[in-house]
């Protein structure tokens, strides 16, 4: 049977009295949202015919007079006799309750409506309503007030236009609010048009001429759009989802931008269900399983170890779910969640299945996407970790300190130092060797990794972080937490103390980035006067123990050593060139610094080039730029390059060396390659004209000028007023390792590899005995640099990052902050 | 006390995004109490681990001192 929209369809209910004595039952109250729920009636029908097929547009105007009207051009209301009522069609539908197409269930498949109480209700709290119905050709009005019909329907020749208006004017008797709001309405009617891609509705204000036009073949895909407007996205444009199931349609569209709230608008048949529903909980549940299953396979959550939750997965997105579904049933008077189980399963199948494909038709889209779930999570987790630390310890008690911890006695911060000691031995020692009455000692050590079979990865184990912070005493700054509040600082000094290796440096380093990062306060701190006061500091304990007898000296560093070696073994030293020159004491010491700093600088260079290379360049060829350039000087040139060879080969007489020249385009010139090596660790090193132009070469070659005054070999050496013995070296260098063997003869050099190595007494002494020791205070560009080394410790590619540790192994042993 | 050197400004160290200066942004060096959050959690999960050297032979050794055991 084919449906038709007419006299039959309707069944009578009941009666309008009761709605003028409660209005609050049928509508939202009197005030102006009940009033504008009179429009939202009045176009749900409207916008009924447009779901049915029946009707394109949809225009309201708000009248000078304060009354509002609605047309659409959809079938019209029927007009006639009724079959069961004593009455025309027409006063039935506008005139008894519950009285309309939509209880029949085959005129419209799918409907709105706020309460189905229908039109009849607005009629009822009128104070006037008219109904221009154009249908068959023909125009009928009616006329009603307070619900109640006024005379004949008239009935007039019409051009052939169909539809219906209806215009009322709400009843001041019965409504407390009866002036229209124009950006109310206009809300709604924008969402409408939004869930029916397609529809057109219009509005026009008389009062101030104010119109809009809605269109939006879009969809709620453009509603989405919208919401997302001056928003940074996570991309473009939104992912939209449409399909339909036991006459059932569903529409998503979503959307995440890189804010923090989540904005999730669910609709079933055009109504806003602000409570939501199956279709709600359908859609979260799609969302959720897909992300958390594809994240898993892509490895996203490797970092977080646990899945995202549902939460993390909605922060910063933004979707519009509407579904339309025969005989949909709502919740509560005001119709704020949907009834129907069955939308669920709908929805999480469409959604799922639409996701699914997305994700792996789109996976750079998707990594953006688990990138930020991912980030969501990671906020959650620290914030539970923060209060799980503040909350198990409480900060400031003493009883509840980790027990790690050996505090001290003193109570006043500002007296009170916390050593944060690498290892638990040199933490052993330094608890005993502390003075306990202001020295605090917390001993870490970074926990061992086996990332993969060959390498010790270090890191600060949660533990460590999380006793880091209690100690500290002023908590931390995460979400839902306090204030990082830095008066409660239990320590205003707080050293690190590491070894002066490689390990020790990189645990340095993750401190010094914690502290920047974390506690930034602790840092720089503010002082209100405007003045920065720094707490934290780096301790310098000793590379070298040097004896002699019984007195005993400390040394920070390999420089430290040379200069005390320089300095004992050029004391009263007289030492002859072979024509006759001689050098004596301090003048000699001053030589000999410069042969240092020449060899610091061969060693930096030989990071690039092969040190030996360069010297025998300089010392052997007496390389220039320009005999790489000049080609008239090509035979001196190949002349220079043999001598190269021979000077190289004779010293280092155990590797096997191959000298090339080649062009070098960029320079126009010649360059000359050097391979140098045995069984395969061969290195080769180019000698070209960007490099004898460079700086380091420039000093290299004035450095070497300064030996000039040592005369040349051979040498013989003596102490003043004493005699001269002849040496076996050669070359300033040798004359300098020379100098420095003999400096040490007699001399206990001992090189410490760890703070471990040191006893109680000597760790005091040396390293924190506050009237002996040195102490660097960290200012915050001190950390910028520990930070930017962090930052490539902890870059993505393995590779450059093993290059760059290997590179910077010495330095960053030595990394002088 | 030392007057402060004006540090360079690397950008946010979760986000690569600009970040406001210390005095009116607590949450510095980071841009937001998000991008902050989401270090703190890196620093729980132990995700910032710095490699180590290539060593011959190295066993499942367990290191950690700070954690169980308490």
């Amino acid at each position: 049977m084919e449906n038709s929209y007419s006299a039959d369809s309707i069944k009578v209910l009941e009666g309008l009295e009761a709605v003028r004595k409660r209005p609050h039952m049928y509508i939202r109250g009197v005030g102006t949202e009940g009033l504008h729920h009179l429009v939202y009636e009045v176009i749900d029908n409207s916008v009924d015919e447009a779901l049915a097929g029946h009707a394109k547009i949809v225009e309201m105007v708000i009248h000078t007079d304060g009354s509002l009207s609605v047309r659409d051009d959809g079938r019209g209301i029927p007009v006639g006799p009724h079959p069961t009522e004593n009455m025309d069609t027409i006063d039935v539908v506008m005139t008894k309750l519950h009285a309309g197409g939509k209880f029949d269930g085959s005129s419209y498949k799918v409907s709105g409506g706020l309460h189905g109480v229908g039109v009849s209700c607005v009629n009822a709290l009128s104070e006037w309503l008219e109904v221009e119905v154009w249908r068959e050709g023909k125009k009928y009005k009616r006329r009603y007030e307070k619900g109640i019909p006024v005379g004949v329907i008239s009935v007039d020749e019409d051009s052939g236009v169909r539809g219906t208006r209806i215009t009322f004017k709400a009843d001041a008797t019965v409504l407390e609010a009866t002036e229209f709001n124009f950006d109310v309405l206009s809300n709604r009617l924008r969402e409408l048009s939004f869930l029916n891609p397609g529809l057109r509705i219009t509005m026009l204000d008389e009062r101030t001429e104010k119109t809009h036009d809605f269109h939006y073949e879009g969809g709620i895909v453009a509603y989405v759009e919208l919401l997302n407007k001056n928003k940074t996205l996570i991309f473009d444009p939104p992912i939209s989802v449409v399909g339909e199931q036991n006459g059932s349609e569903v529409r998503v569209a979503l959307q995440w931008n890189d804010g923090f709230d989540e904005k999730l608008f669910s609709f079933a048949n055009n109504i806003n269900t602000v409570d939501g529903g199956p279709h709600m909980i359908g859609f979260k549940s799609a969302l959720t399983r897909t992300i958390v299953k594809y994240g898993e396979e892509a490895g996203s959550w490797k970092e977080i170890k646990e899945s995202p939750s549902g939460e993390d997965v909605r922060e910063g997105l933004t979707a519009v779910i509407s579904v339309k579904i025969p005989g949909a049933q709502f919740e509560g008077n005001l119709k704020g969640k949907l009834v129907n189980t069955e939308a669920k399963g709908i929805v999480e199948e469409l959604v799922a299945k639409r996701l699914v494909a997305f994700w792996e038709e789109n996976p750079g889209i998707a990594k953006k996407v688990m990138a930020k779930v991912s980030d969501a999570a990671r906020a959650r987790i620290a914030a539970r970790k923060a209060r799980e630390t503040v909350r198990r310890k409480g900060v400031l008690d003493g009883a509840s300190l980790p027990g790690k911890l050996a505090d001290c006695q003193e109570r006043d911060p500002s007296k009170c130092e916390l050593y944060i000691v690498e290892g638990d031995s040199a933490g052993g020692s330094a608890k005993q060797g502390r003075d306990r009455r202001t020295q605090a000692i917390l001993p870490l050590r970074g926990k061992i990794l086996n990332v993969e079979k060959a390498r010790v990865d270090k890191m600060l184990s949660s533990e460590l972080i999380s006793t880091l912070i209690t100690a500290i005493g002023c908590g931390i700054r995460a979400p839902g937490m306090d204030e990082f509040d830095i008066t409660k600082l239990r320590y205003h000094k707080i050293i690190l103390m590491t070894d002066a290796d490689v390990d020790g440096s990189h645990i340095r380093t993750l401190l010094l980035t914690f502290f920047y990062r974390q506690m930034h306060d602790v840092v720089t701190r503010q002082l209100a006067d405007g003045m920065i006061k720094h707490h934290l500091y780096i301790a310098q304990p000793p590379l070298y123990r040097v004896a002699k007898g019984k007195s005993e000296l400390y040394l920070k560093d390999d420089a430290a050593l040379d200069a005390h070696l320089l300095e004992l073994g050029t004391k009263d030293a007289v030492v002859r060139g072979a024509g006759g020159t001689e050098i004596r004491g301090g003048a000699f010491k001053a030589i000999l610094e410069q042969v240092l700093k020449y060899r610091r600088l061969l060693a930096k260079i030989d990071k690039r080039r092969d040190g030996r290379v360069v010297a025998a360049a300089l010392e052997d060829a007496r390389l220039d730029a320009n005999l790489l350039r000049d080609a008239s000087l090509a035979e001196t040139l190949a002349l220079v390059v043999k001598a190269l060879e021979a000077a190289i080969k004779k010293s280092q007489p155990d590797e096997s060396c191959t000298v090339a020249l080649a062009a070098d385009e960029l320079a126009a010139a010649q360059k000359i390659i050097v391979k140098l090596g045995h069984n395969g660790a061969v290195r080769s090193t180019t000698i070209d004209a960007a490099f004898l132009d460079g700086a380091d070469y420039a000093e290299l070659k004035k450095l070497l000028g300064s030996f000039a005054a040592l005369g040349a070999a051979p040498f013989e050496l003596g102490e003043e007023g004493g005699e001269s013995i002849p040496v076996d070296a050669r070359t300033p260098v040798e004359l300098f390792e020379l100098v420095k063997r003999q400096a040490s003869k007699g001399l206990s050099i001992q090189r410490y590899k760890g703070l471990g190595e040191m006893n109680p007494e000597q760790l005091w002494a040396t390293t924190m005995d506050p009237s002996k020791r040195t102490l660097l205070e960290v200012h915050a560009d001190d950390i910028a640099e520990a930070e930017l080394m962090f930052t490539t410790l902890m870059g993505d590619a393995v590779e450059p990052r093993r290059e760059f540790i290997e590179k910077n192994a010495l330095d960053v042993a030595n990394l002088d902050i | 006390m030392t007057k402060e050197r004006k540090a360079k400004a690397p950008g946010c160290p979760s986000c690569k995004g600009p970040v406001r200066p210390r005095v009116e942004n607590p949450d510095f060096p980071f841009c937001s109490q998000r991008c902050k959050a989401v270090d703190l959690s890196r620093w729980f999960t132990g995700s910032y681990a710095v490699p180590g050297e290539r060593v011959e032979g190295v066993l499942d050794r367990d290191d950690d001192q700070e954690g169980k055991g308490k």
